[in-house]
Formats: C-alpha cells, structure tokens, sequence
C-alpha cells in the first residue's frame, strides 16, 4: 500500500479550506485512504487502492475530495485525443528504431509558469517515486524523469544505444561514465540496472545537441536532470514497456501540476513504427475508452433502486461525468484514471458515492445448513478421549527449520518439504510429522511439573509422487508422554483406549528401521492391512539432539487413512 | 470462644497434657506421649505460632553417639585391647602380622602399637616383633573401654551422666564431624522449654469442655468401613485455609478452544466448513482470483516458494483456460482484463498457502447456490517474525453465494459477525480494495474492550472471479481477524504466544473467560 507525506499548508491550500484530524478521518475513506499519522505539519497518509495511482498524491487526493463536496469536476484543456492534437509549438521528442527491443515508449511534456518550492519539489518527487515503484513495479514498467526545460533543445531523441559506447555525467557523480560502467558504479546503477543488464541497447534520452538526458530507467544526467527549489521551467518525461501505462502517469502528473499552477505544454512523439494511437501522438494524451454500466447491475448488486439522479449524483461526487440512456449509465473516465476494468468498477463508484453507511444492512434469506469438516468432528473426538487421558492439547507453527524437523530426529529430508526461498532457516521446512513440534516442545518446558502429557491435531506435509502437486497434506495426531519413568507399556495402553473409544479393531506390527525409536521398543499400528499409525519409546539420541532429559514416548497417527467414523 | 476444632491432634494431646506454669519440653513428649522428635518440633511450632505455648528457655545439651566403628569396639574391644590380648596369647608377632589376624588396617594396629608402647606395656624386638613388658594397662584404656560398653545399651550417652574424669576422656576422642575412626560423635541439641501461656489454658479447657480427645479418625479408611469401627468414632474436623496441592489435569489449548468456538458460532449461523492442502500453485493461490501475475502481493518477498517439486503437473481445465483469458482480455466475463500475456509456467508454480480466499476460490468448483462456506486456515507469509507477524497463522475466510445476494445483506452479514462473533457495540463501513472483490469493504467495529478496530475485509468477487471459475451467482466473500481478539480473550500481546511451546503457559492460561 503506497504511504505519502504532505506538507499541511500544501494540502489545505489545494483542498481550499483546513480540516480537523477527525474531518480527515472522516473523508479519507471516499477515497481508501487512512490517516497515518499528523505532526510538526506533516500529514501522512495511507492509500490503500493500488489501482488508482491518480490517488497517491496531496494534489489528486484533495482532487477527488474537492470534487466530493462540491460535485463540481475539474476540466483540462491541455489533453489531445484521436480527434484532435493540441498545438505542441515544435516541440517533439523522436522516438529511434532501436527503442523497441528494449524499453519501447517514451513520452512527456513541458510545464512553466510556476516557481518551484519546497513543498512543490517535495510532492513531484514524491509522485515520480510512486508512480514508478508502486505503479510502475520498481521502475520495470514506469520510470520517470523531470528536467530543467530551459537547457533542452528539441527535439529530444529517445532511443537504444551502445551501453559501452554512450557516457555522460550521472546525478550525484562527477566521472563521465558509460552506460554499462553506471549499472556497475552508480548506487542507482546497482539499484535498478538488473531492468536493461541483458539487452543488446540501453535506453537513453538525449535533445538534439547530443547532449544526455538521462538513462531511463535507472538515472538522469547530472547537467539537466535535477530540479532545484527556484525552478520554473521543466520537461517531464516518462519510459516504460506498455503505452498506456506511460500516458496514464504522464495525464497523472499533468494533472497534478496544473492543480499546482503550472501552465502544461504538450509534446509530439513521433514513433519509428504504428502504436495503438498511431504514429504520432501528442501529450498529455487522452486515451481512455467510455465505459458503460447497466442500471440493472446497480440495483442488483447494491440492492437498491436509486433514482437516475442518485446515480448521476453519485458519479459526479467520484468526479466521473455521466448521462443514462435505456438502462446504460455512459460514463467519461478522467484522463487520470484507467482503473475500469469491469462495469463492477462503476458500481462501487456509485456506491461510495452514495456513502456507504447509507445503505441499510439486511441479513441474508437464503436458509442454508451449517456444518463442520469431517476432521473437524473427528479431531473433536480425538480432543474428548486425550483430555480424558490428562493431555494438554498443544497448537504449533507448521514452519521450522531443517535441524529440529529432520536432523535431530535421526531421519532423513526425501519425504520433507522445504522452503526454495526461506527468510531465516529457522523457518524454512513445513513439518513432516507432529513428532519434533512435540519433542521440542518438551525440550522447552523441562522446568514445568511432570509428568507431561502433550498432543495435537494438525496438518503434516510430505511430498508425494501421486498426487498433482507431488506433495500432500496430512490430518496428523501426535502425542507425547514424557516422565521419570515411562515406556513402551505406557503408550501402548493409550493408543489402545484411544483406539478403543474410537471404535477400531487393530493390530501391532513390528517397525524395522525407524531410527527415531528405540529398536524392539516400537510398533506400526494397523487396521484392515493399511498402517495408520507408529508408536514407541523414543530414541536416547533423539532425545540428546532435543535435549529432552526424561524417557520419553511418542504416537503420531495420519488420521486421514482412518476408516470413517462419523 | 477459641477455635479448637481445627487442632491437630499431636496439638490437642500437647494441650491436654500440659499444666498451667509448668515445663514442657520435648523429652518429656517422648516419654509421655510416645512424640518422636520431628512431631515435638512441629507441634512447638504450630503452638507457639498460635501463641497457646511461649518458650520460656533453650540450653545446649550434650550427647555422645557411638559410631559404626564404636559400636564395633564395644563389641569386640578396642583395637589396643585387642593387640594387647592378642600377645598374651602369643607373643613376638610383627605388625603387619598382627594386622592378619586382628584382621585391622595398618594404621590402626601401628597406632594401637604406639599407644600402648607410650605406656610401656609393650616393646618391639630387634627383629621387628612385638611382645608384652608390662601387664598392668592404664586406667584410661580400661575406663575408655567401659565408656563404650555402658554407651553400648542406648548408642549414646549423655554428657550430663558422666563425671568429670569421664567428660575429660570422652572428649579426648569424641568428634563433632565426620567422625570416621573415633568410636564418639558430638551431638549438641538445644533443648527449648515451653510453658503453657493464658490463650493456651482457655485452649486446653475448651479441648476439655468439648471433649476433644486428639483420638479422633483422620483418614477413613475401607477398613474402618468393613469393620464397623467407624460407628464409636468421631472424625477430625480439617482446617479450610490448608495449602492445596497442585493437579495437573487435561486440558484443550485455550487458542484452539477459541478457534472451536468461532467455528461453532459460524455454523450456528448456517455456514459449512472447508479445508484444503498447505500447498498450492500459483493459480490458486493468485491467478484465479484475478490478481495480475505481476501484482505485488506476488513478488518472491511475499509468498514462500516450495523448493521440490517447484511446479504442480498440470491445473485443472477448464478453469486455467477461463482464467487466462480473463486475465489475457476478460474472456466471457464482461471486463476488458489486465491486458498481458498470461504465463502457463508461473501458474503452475508451487506455492505455500498464502490468503484464506485461496480455499473460497477452490470451494467455487463444487459450490452449491444458495450456500455459505467458511474456513479457519493456516497461511503462511514471507515476514519476519515478531509480536505481530507470524510465520505462519490463522485466517478466518467465508462466501456466501445466492442468485440474489447483494450489498446490503454483505452489510447484513458483517453486522451479524460484528455482534455475534466480536461482541461489537457499533458497527462501521469503510470502502475498502482487494483485487478479487467490487465493491470492497472493511468493518470496523467498536469493541467494548478494544475500541474501535478494523475487525475484517470483505466484498462482492469480481465476476472476473466468479464466471471462469462456472459460477453465475453473485458471491459475497469474507474474511475476519479474530487473532486480536483471541489474544485480548486468552489476555496476551504477542501473536508468538498463541503457538507457544511452553507447556507450563499453556497448562495455566486462563485469560478472560468471557468469549467477547
């Protein structure tokens, strides 16, 4: 979830009037964001749709809550679309034929007319920092770069290069470096290079003196491309693999800085080849499609019939522009918003424009069953017998690590699922058997009065070549008795209660070669030819890798090779 | 009145048989009440806690106790009587000869030697034999040997019975500790004397006046059953306030009773229970619920990959063809996609169960409408683990499927879990956002405990959700929190402690009882 910070001059200058921490609090959620936190005039906010990147900034936010209260919708002059191309005043960026094979599209346009301060400064960087990690997923589909204008002469050339070849000045660094040499030498280089590393060309933005823009995505040259608090006069530009993602920031932060008081300034992009939207196209672009809603699914899915102004009111307050025509609701999408991907979309819109908490909670008529899982009932059973049996049900992590789950107890991992990519080796297995969970549990309440009588039903896992998945999880008992003195005798009394009570007939089998019991001092438990479960007195060695210092006796049985009972 | 009845009888008999401004000490019980030592001790004790009794004096008192290797010389003679006689009967033997027959150390028969040639009673011969010179022994020898045989009837002897010439012999030998050769070890024992004090006295009456005997039956016995002896007897009266001695009882896991009564408050409202494998693939876990393959939740620090086999053999059709036109370009189902090229290799790679909301997509294939579902599930995240983040950990997940279900009974239904389940006092919504439900709505509720908390997730799933996977109905999915309030129920801040090893906690965690 995308967190920001804004200066609270800047936000309540931008939203036309202050609020109180509970006023945020209480209309933040028309736009699914939280307030974070409030000190020394910092407000801080938490976004939590991350489909609307038009949201993650101090300027869209008090966009959206403008448009709220006052239903009245901000219009941009600046956009050009299908039909028709803003006047750009010659200023072009062209896009070269090597592009494509490896970061395809650029785009941007000029903003002036404002002095960039602190807080502006702050807010741009931010947006570019959110818009390119979080909606641009770590620069790989959006990276972005803000320049000083009045040092560019169009037009400014996008293309791909030679990486070791093409060399410049990188921000933060005074060595002319080539493009491969700042992958390796550049912090930013380290950070992001991994995104361009194997292609035959680099991307790199340069104007028509040949002088260096940036290398997107991973950073701008140190001539251009660092805007200063006194600025006024700065070229936007925006990279990425997908068109429409790139145009969607560009409208965003277009959008953005005309709320600011920048005048915006359109660009041309004349591709090498056809787009989608052509050859040429002029930015801010507005290419979004109208989207349509039927009435019928408002009403079904919200379960109200709202009168046609309710809805068109409702839009409106979400800053969409509507009009209904034979049950179809036909809505302009901004051109900072590209989140409508199903007519679903439109009804929450509608919905939290009609505040939720207006709608009367109804409980559901449909009379259905309830019912627990056969384990459920049948763990249920087992949990009756083992208390009447003085155990202490226990509830364990599955995750653990290679030692506890496998190597202290005296077997091996061809049965044992690991993690490919652990975060700490202490949790880096799913367990194999409820056994360890026990004797490490023992092993860690040594102090507590014995004897001690611990069990649990849970799930085991163990690979598994039959099954789709090659693995298959278990409903397992486990249980442990640990005291001064007990043996084979002990638990062999309790699996036959247990058994018993649950009304299984069974036979004992000797277990060869399970080194975690003492040989001759264990047995397979088995019904109707299938073993169903294993018991004995646990080996001294096991017991030494746990550092468990009493006799100890164990059981563990898959529950899910029971006969049914239930 | 004073309260007598919860006398013990060693006390009761104490009582009785003590006399106003009279001694009483502890060798006077032994002998008239048969008291062993320990019980002296303890019912001085008990008495004087009371204040029935007061000590009035303590002396040392003094007593020889005769060793192993006492009783044995009083027996058979001290080992320089021993040699001494031994010569008699034969004389010129070498030491380590004498020590044959006497069948004594070495060291024993050379100080035997020693002592008695200090008093000239014998000599050694040039060649090392020892023989009689003198027949008179001195009179500390006899009287020594005199002392252990009189010790000899009781193994002790008190200092106050001897004489002073006597004294002055026996603590020549005796030995405070680890007396080892000596034949007398030093017993000090402080003698305290009691007397009766003006509470004890109105005790003593009152015992009288009521008749309380200290005879009276402690334990019954099956004997005094069967016997009948139980009609003639009375019974001790036992004190309330005694120390209780522990039970260790069985016991279920106070979070998993917890999760139990969740679950039985779920099925009370109508809902079944699923359950599913710990290991899921991609498609499952993500794809199916109409999360992009490169949404963010997805990235290698979030979900724990299964290392072998890293891929599952093949996802069920016709569900991977419907969901990969649905992420692809919406396929049937009336959205425009995410507008990507769906990767028929990730999908299938195996993951570690990772949202309770994979076991409602699964439950999709074989739902019934109307129907309600639920799970309580364990879920695994890539986070580092702290009071707040577990490796691995319980989520509480639900649907509800009907042809007309909708906004409104989503609202119906997250009031009910609010005041049933939680025990809420108000009820808020919030527009919330998951990527497999439109619209999506967070509960927050007021809790009479914890204020105002964000209690679950909820929506409507995506018909991008619902459709590929053959359902047509609309589908309204849950999912509750309940770790909070099962720590805030079992009185814990720490997520780690729901899962403790610790078998001492979890015998004595009580928390709160109430459910809510």
């Amino acid at each position: 979830m995308p967190k920001i910070e804004t200066s609270e001059k800047l936000f309540f200058k931008l939203l036309g009037k202050e609020f109180t921490d509970s006023e945020l609090e209480n209309i933040f959620p028309y736009a699914k964001a939280e307030l974070d936190g409030h000190e020394n005039g910092t407000i801080k906010i938490e976004l939590n749709d991350t489909n609307r990147p038009d949201l993650w900034s101090a300027v869209g936010l008090s966009r959206l809550i403008k448009n709220y209260f006052s239903q009245r919708i901000k219009k941009y002059s600046f956009f050009s679309d299908k039909n028709h191309s803003a006047d750009d005043e010659g200023r072009e960026i062209v896009i070269g034929k090597n592009a494509k094979n490896v970061r395809a599209y650029s785009c941007g346009f000029v903003a002036d007319g404002k002095t960039v301060d602190e807080d502006i400064l702050k807010t741009l960087i931010q947006s570019q920092e959110k818009l390119c990690f979080n909606f641009g997923r770590k620069r790989r589909t959006v990276a972005m770069g803000i320049y000083k204008n009045k040092l560019i002469n169009f037009p400014v050339h996008y293309d791909g290069v030679d990486p070791d070849k093409t060399h410049f000045v990188p921000l933060h660094m005074d060595e002319d470096l080539t493009l491969r040499e700042i992958c390796e030498k550049h912090e930013k280089g380290r950070e992001y290079g991994y995104i361009v590393k194997d292609k035959p060309f680099f991307p790199f933005l340069f104007d028509s003196n040949n002088q260096a823009l940036s290398f997107p995505p991973v950073i701008n040259s140190s001539n251009v491309g660092e805007v200063e608090i006194g600025d006024k006069n700065l070229f936007l530009e925006v990279s990425g693999p997908n068109l429409k993602d790139i145009l969607l920031c560009a409208n965003i932060m277009a959008c953005d800085m005309s709320d600011l008081g920048f005048k915006i300034h359109p660009v041309t992009v004349i591709f090498d080849e056809e787009t989608e939207f052509g050859k040429k196209i002029t930015v801010p672009y507005y290419f979004q499609d109208n989207i349509t809603c039927p009435v019928d699914l408002v009403y079904k899915t919200l379960g109200e019939k709202l009168s046609l102004t309710q809805i068109k009111t409702a839009l409106k307050k979400m800053g969409l522009e509507s009009d209904i025509n034979k049950g179809i609701i036909n809505i302009s999408c901004p051109p900072y918003r590209n989140d409508f991907l199903h007519a679903v979309d439109v009804v929450e819109d509608i919905m939290i424009g009609c505040d939720l908490n207006s709608f009367e909670p109804v409980i559901p008529k449909d009379f259905t069953v309830g019912r627990l899982s056969y384990v459920e009932n049948l763990n249920r059973k087992i949990k009756d017998i083992m208390i009447g049996m003085s155990f202490q049900e226990m509830i364990f992590n599955y995750l653990g690590s290679l030692k506890e789950y496998v190597h202290n107890m005296n077997t091996n991992d061809d049965k044992t699922v690991l993690i490919a990519n652990p975060m700490s080796e202490n949790y880096a297995v799913v367990r194999p058997s409820v056994l360890p969970s026990l004797l490490k549990s023992e092993a860690s309440s040594l102090s507590a009065v014995y004897p001690h009588r611990i069990y649990e039903t849970g799930k085991i896992v163990l690979k598994d070549d039959l099954d789709n998945s090659g693995t298959k999880t278990i409903n397992s008992l486990g249980i442990l008795v640990s005291d001064r003195a007990v043996g084979f005798n002990d638990i062999n009394s309790m699996v036959n209660n247990l058994m018993y009570l649950l009304n299984y007939k069974y036979e004992l089998n000797e277990l060869d070669n399970d080194t975690r019991f003492i040989i001759g001092r264990c047995a397979k438990v088995v019904i109707n030819g299938v073993c169903v479960g294993v018991f004995g007195e646990i080996h001294p060695q096991v017991l030494e890798n746990f550092g468990c210092t009493m006799p100890t006796v164990c059981a563990e049985f898959n529950l899910d090779l029971l006969p049914k009972i239930i | 009145m004073i309260e007598v009845k919860n006398l013990h009888p060693l006390e009761i008999k104490l009582l009785r048989y003590a006399q106003m401004n009279k001694d009483i000490n502890s060798s006077d019980l032994i002998k008239e009440l048969n008291y062993n030592i320990g019980q002296c001790n303890q019912t001085f004790s008990w008495l004087s806690a009371k204040n029935f009794i007061t000590e009035i004096s303590r002396i040392i008192k003094i007593s020889y106790e005769l060793t192993e290797s006492g009783l044995f010389q009083a027996e058979y003679g001290m080992p320089v009587l021993r040699l001494f006689n031994l010569l008699n009967e034969k004389n010129n033997l070498s030491l380590p000869e004498i020590s044959d027959i006497l069948n004594l150390d070495n060291s024993d028969v050379g100080s035997a030697y020693g002592t008695l040639a200090k008093y000239k009673i014998i000599s050694m011969t040039s060649d090392h034999k020892a023989y009689i010179v003198n027949q008179n022994l001195p009179e500390e020898i006899l009287n020594l040997q005199k002392l252990l045989v009189r010790a000899k009837e009781k193994s002790i002897i008190d200092d106050e019975d001897l004489d002073q010439k006597e004294k002055d012999l026996i603590k020549s030998i005796a030995k405070k500790r680890s007396a080892g050769n000596s034949p007398f070890k030093v017993i000090e024992r402080e003698i305290i004397t009691y007397r009766l004090t003006e509470l004890g006295f109105k005790a003593k009456e009152e015992i009288i006046r009521q008749n309380i005997t200290g005879e009276e039956i402690g334990v019954l016995t099956p004997e005094l059953l069967s016997s009948g002896k139980w009609k003639n007897a009375s019974f001790r009266a036992y004190g309330l306030n005694a120390p209780v001695s522990r039970l260790i009882t069985g016991r279920p896991n106070p979070y998993a009773d917890y999760i139990r009564w969740v679950k039985d408050k779920l099925v009370s409202l109508g809902f079944e229970e699923f359950d599913g494998p710990l290991v899921e693939n991609e498609f499952w876990n993500g794809d199916a619920l109409f999360m992009p393959q490169f949404h963010s939740a997805r990235d290698i620090h979030d979900v724990y990959y299964v290392k072998e086999p890293s891929h599952c053999k093949e996802i069920e059709e016709p569900y991977l063809s419907n969901v990969a036109r649905t992420h692809e370009n919406g396929g049937e189902t009336g959205s425009r996609g995410w507008n990507y090229s769906f990767d028929h290799e990730f999908t299938k790679r195996q993951v570690l169960r990772s949202q309770g909301t994979v076991l409602s997509a699964h439950k999709l294939t074989n739902a019934k409408s109307p129907g309600k579902y639920f799970g309580v599930v364990r879920c695994f995240r890539y986070d580092q683990v702290d009071a707040v983040h577990g490796a691995d950990f319980y989520q509480t997940e639900g649907i509800v499927i009907g042809k007309d279900v909708n906004l409104k009974n989503l609202l119906g239904l997250l009031k009910m879990f609010a005041e049933e389940i939680a025990g809420a006092e108000e009820v808020k919504y919030v527009p919330g956002y998951f990527p497999f439900t439109e619209p999506s709505i967070e509960v927050h509720i007021k809790h009479p405990k914890l204020g105002w908390f964000e209690l679950g997730g909820s929506g409507i799933f995506r018909p991008e959700v619902t459709k590929p996977l053959g359902i047509e109905d609309p589908v309204l999915a849950w999912g509750l929190g309940i770790d909070r309030m099962a720590l805030m129920h079992l009185g814990l801040n720490d997520l780690r402690e729901l899962f403790t090893n610790d078998i001492e906690s979890v015998r004595t965690r009580r928390g709160n009882n109430a459910k809510n």
